[in-house]
């Protein structure tokens, strides 16, 4: 029982991570219609930056995200507006095909200038627990999910308060009718990038202390976050979360019961499973395919 | 294997707009740029024999595992339109059940290759059921998915694969004076044959289905066309000698690993083998396996492969995209055409006047046809709804065989929803559509073409970069397998398809691209298109919306001669007079429910009729077309 509600807590904990991260992927694809599989190698990016201030100046990995999120943010801007912004009109495929492109490219460069080797940021609190009766809870783990909730939370805040917020929900929904009431969609479309972008920075800083990775790690990120993306349905914010909480508890549940080798195999599965039984996702919604749209 | 792939399937997809049309196929057979890929085919396979050089033997080998695997994945990404980012995975697969299976059972790696093809056709075809309700981006992450998946179990299942240890294969048994023949003439075998059956499928009635899926899926299914079948197949076919290959490979390379076997980067050198190369043309994927592998293997010897081939790799990924989106041939393509076609004058804008209908006109007003009592098409009680919109809400009619019906009802009365749910792009929510007695509500929309229900859409929906020929044979009267093989280029499909377009007076345009045509023209090839399917009721969607009046007339003569030939009619449309002269009976849809029904003289008095286009206070001094 204590093995199963300490796989369960720390299930939860990693899927707010995993929330936050998610979080950036969906809305990417809500408002563009872009898979963005560069995804996992931005958070890996930004893991990278976090572990050489943790190394240069110490600087602690869950503080380096107030470096890190507008850091993260003007570099999904300029990259948007560079590289996707062009093929904005082509068809879906070209920016899958674009995106994974920027992430092998990322990961090369990522490669020459850190190595490819194994990195970790190991803060001091890397080491120690919070012992609450028979649960050993991590404490980074801890705090890299109340961290994740926090800066979930304040995304969840700007996209319902703000205008802005407004503008990307309308432009997801209905662009041309977003576009007939003086929103401007593409600039809407660059700044959600920038905030995607800018999503997967602070939970790279996050992840850079919950796991080890490398520059090779973004395929397994990518994979976890499109299983949680599938999960919950493609462009649902609150879906991306319920599917990150999910996967969080399966994966610590398969490592639990079943062994940690077999971990990574959960978000492929959570694919396969979903597109037989349920193709829109747990929050997906089929939309009206109206015949002028077309 | 050069740009000049110019054979006669690159010709007919690339005719570009202004392009004249002529019904010469065999033109381009004859072209001097013939000459390139042929000499190049006898050079690669005398190479071996003149030159003992085993650095450009291997590369040419490991060109030739790439090239199967992109003419393979042309089948399902340049044809079909899907995306694939795990078809590396078919090699792997391949190489591993050889491996497997030499270990295990033992026998010479020879005897497994094909048996490594059927294994990796046979789990292509169960990736394709999954991916049956998957469209566009769902997919590529399938993909994604099933490449890790199942690296990840070669990597945990010791017991079948020997984990990351991996499988080393015997050593060759013949004379080292042979060097690599055996692998490199057996791969070349290989990748003839896929590129045989990759210009097979885009001759035949199956290509055109896939294609046509590329161009608009749901469009697809209203035309017969069984999208899940075809699907499938298309996955089963992109895959089968592509896991040959991959059986060759792993004998060739003897060690048989997870990372190596199952790595990513095959997949990318495969996609970018393809995108550079040219989608959907049949030499395109090898031109690019051959470019990209010379670059793979330059990377790795100057500058030691790791991070230099990721760099390359996704650079020229998001290179391509961005400034070479149709590749090599297709570009090339364009630029001859548009050189041999300047100042020429495009076809699309001829005036329509003077085809005649062979004489048809005269005789295409024939006496009122006969409209017997049985309903072809009855409606009960259908609704759907939009969230808090009743598009449609309860609407019930039924279409007499042998008529013209016309639909009318004010803008947002749920035509074109009605028709949706008829045609079965839509599912209704409830409420039940009789077809021919039969009930077809829940059936899919092929399923409803098969039956004899074809409908045209009030935006039309041609296959836009499929000429106007190809457009009119993708459709699929019946399902069974030797129409899918039929050939769609010329032969008997063909032949039917050039007298449709006769029929509508669009013959001459044959070979134009559907995009390049007007939207009237487009209307004339879409109603072509759905009488392939020989249908017993034709539903139109404003068919006289938005062209000009002399078209308007010869649809009109069109659908009078059409109906005198027993075809039912099902017409949604906004002109009145073009309605009131040629529809009996005239059905009345307000609020999505059928207010009112019968001639056109007593619709154009009904009270209720009036009320629904105009309010209640307005009376019309006269009748419409009166």
């Amino acid at each position: 029982m204590t093995e199963f509600l300490q796989a369960l807590i720390l299930g939860l904990l990693i899927g707010g991570v995993y929330a936050l991260l998610a979080s950036g992927l969906t809305l990417i694809f809500g408002v563009m219609n872009v898979i963005n599989i560069a995804h996992g190698a931005f958070l890996i990016l930004a893991a990278f930056i976090t572990w050489s201030l943790w190394r240069a100046i110490g600087l602690d990995p869950l503080l380096a995200i107030v470096v890190l999120t507008p850091l993260m943010f003007t570099f999904g801007w300029l990259l948007y507006n560079a590289t996707i912004r062009p093929i904005r009109k082509a068809p879906p495929a070209a920016s899958v095909l674009l995106t994974f492109g920027l992430a092998l490219f990322l990961e090369g460069i990522m490669g020459v200038i850190w190595g490819n080797t194994s990195h970790s940021v190991r803060p001091s609190y890397a080491n120690e627990s919070f012992q609450i009766g028979e649960l050993f809870l991590p404490k980074a783990q801890v705090y890299g999910g109340l961290v994740a909730i926090v800066v979930l939370t304040s995304l969840y805040l700007v996209l319902t308060r703000s205008w802005l917020g407004r503008a990307i929900r309308a432009s997801a929904v209905n662009p041309q009718g977003a576009e007939l009431v003086g929103v401007n969609v593409a600039s809407v479309a660059a700044l959600t990038f920038a905030i995607g972008v800018a999503s997967a920075g602070a939970g790279g800083a996050i992840a850079s202390v919950l796991y080890p990775f490398l520059p090779g790690s973004h395929y397994q990120w990518i994979a976890r976050l499109l299983g949680i993306i599938v999960l919950g349905g493609m462009g649902s914010l609150p879906g991306a979360a319920i599917g990150a909480l999910c996967l969080g508890v399966a994966e610590l549940m398969t490592v639990t019961y079943i062994g940690p080798e077999w971990a990574t195999g959960v978000p492929y599965l959570f694919v396969f499973i979903v597109l037989l039984l349920r193709p829109q996702g747990i929050l997906g919604t089929r939309l009206r395919q109206d015949v002028a749209t077309t | 294997m050069t740009d000049a792939g110019t054979t006669a399937v690159a010709e007919g997809t690339l005719k570009g707009g202004g392009a004249p049309p002529s019904r010469a196929p065999s033109k381009a057979l004859r072209s001097p740029w013939t000459a390139v890929p042929a000499a190049a085919i006898l050079l690669v396979a005398v190479y071996p024999v003149l030159s003992d050089d085993l650095y450009y033997q291997n590369m040419i080998i490991l060109s030739m595992v790439f090239a199967i695997g992109a003419v393979g994945l042309n089948i399902i990404t340049g044809y079909a339109g899907y995306i694939s980012l795990g078809q590396g995975a078919f090699i792997g697969l391949g190489a591993y059940t050889v491996g497997i299976c030499v270990t295990d059972i033992g026998g010479s790696p020879w005897v497994w290759v094909p048996v490594a093809g059927l294994l990796s056709g046979a789990i292509a075809a169960l990736l394709g059921v999954v991916a049956m309700r998957a469209r566009g981006h769902a997919f590529v992450i399938l993909t994604i998915a099933f490449l890790f998946l199942v690296q990840l179990l070669a990597t945990n299942w010791d017991e079948l694969t020997n984990g990351t240890g991996g499988i080393t294969l015997p050593l060759p048994t013949w004379s080292v004076d042979y060097q690599y023949w055996p692998f490199y003439y057996a791969l070349m075998g290989l990748l003839a044959v896929s590129l045989l059956a990759s210009w097979w499928i885009r001759r035949n009635k199956f290509g055109m289905g896939l294609i046509a899926i590329r161009e608009d899926e749901d469009k697809a299914a209203t035309v017969g066309v069984s999208t899940p079948t075809y699907k499938i197949l298309a996955f089963a076919a992109s895959a089968v000698f592509v896991g040959m290959a991959g059986g060759v490979y792993g004998y060739y390379i003897a060690f048989i690993d997870p990372l190596g076997m199952f790595n990513i980067l095959l997949s990318v050198q495969i996609i970018l083998s393809l995108l550079l190369g040219g989608r959907a043309t049949l030499w395109g994927p090898v031109l690019g396996a051959f470019i990209i592998e010379w670059l793979n293997e330059t990377s790795n010897n100057e500058f030691g492969g790791g991070n230099t081939r990721l760099l390359i790799f996704g650079g020229l990924l998001a290179l391509v995209v961005l400034f070479l989106p149709q590749g090599i041939i297709p570009t090339a393509h364009r630029w001859i055409e548009r050189w041999r076609t300047r100042g020429q004058a495009g076809l699309a804008g001829e005036r329509l006047a003077g085809i005649d209908l062979d004489g048809r006109a005269a005789a295409a007003t024939p006496a009122a046809p006969a409209t017997s009592a049985k309903p072809l098409l009855e409606v009960n009680g259908l609704e759907r709804r939009f969230g808090g919109v009743r598009a449609v809400d309860g609407a019930s009619f039924a279409v007499p065989e042998g008529s013209i019906t016309a639909l009318i009802g004010p803008n947002g009365s749920g035509k074109t929803t009605l028709f949706n749910l008829i045609g079965g792009t839509m599912a209704a929510q409830a409420g039940e559509v009789r077809f021919d007695g039969q009930r077809i509500d829940g059936k899919p929309p092929w399923r409803r073409a098969h039956l004899g229900l074809g409908r045209t859409f009030q935006i039309t929906r041609l296959f836009r970069e499929m000429t106007v020929l190809e457009n009119v044979v993708a459709p699929l009267r019946e399902f069974h397998l030797g129409l899918l093989g039929a050939n769609a280029v010329s032969g008997r499909e063909a032949e039917r398809a050039e007298e449709l377009l006769d029929f509508v007076g669009m013959r001459k345009y044959a070979d134009v691209r559907a995009s390049a045509l007007s939207f009237g023209q487009q209307k004339l090839v879409e109603l072509a298109q759905i009488l392939m399917l020989d249908p017993k009721l034709i539903m139109l969607d404003e068919p006289a919306g938005g062209i000009n009046p002399m078209l308007i007339e010869r649809i009109g003569e069109m659908i009078r001669e059409l109906n005198a030939r027993g075809k039912t009619f099902l017409i949604v449309e906004h002109n009145m007079p073009f309605v009131l002269g040629l529809c009996n009976p005239v059905l009345v849809l307000a609020r999505g429910q059928t207010i009112a029904s019968g001639t056109p003289d007593e619709i154009q008095r009904d009270p209720k009729v009036l009320d629904a286009y105009l309010g209640e206070d307005f009376r019309l001094e006269q009748p419409v077309g009166a």
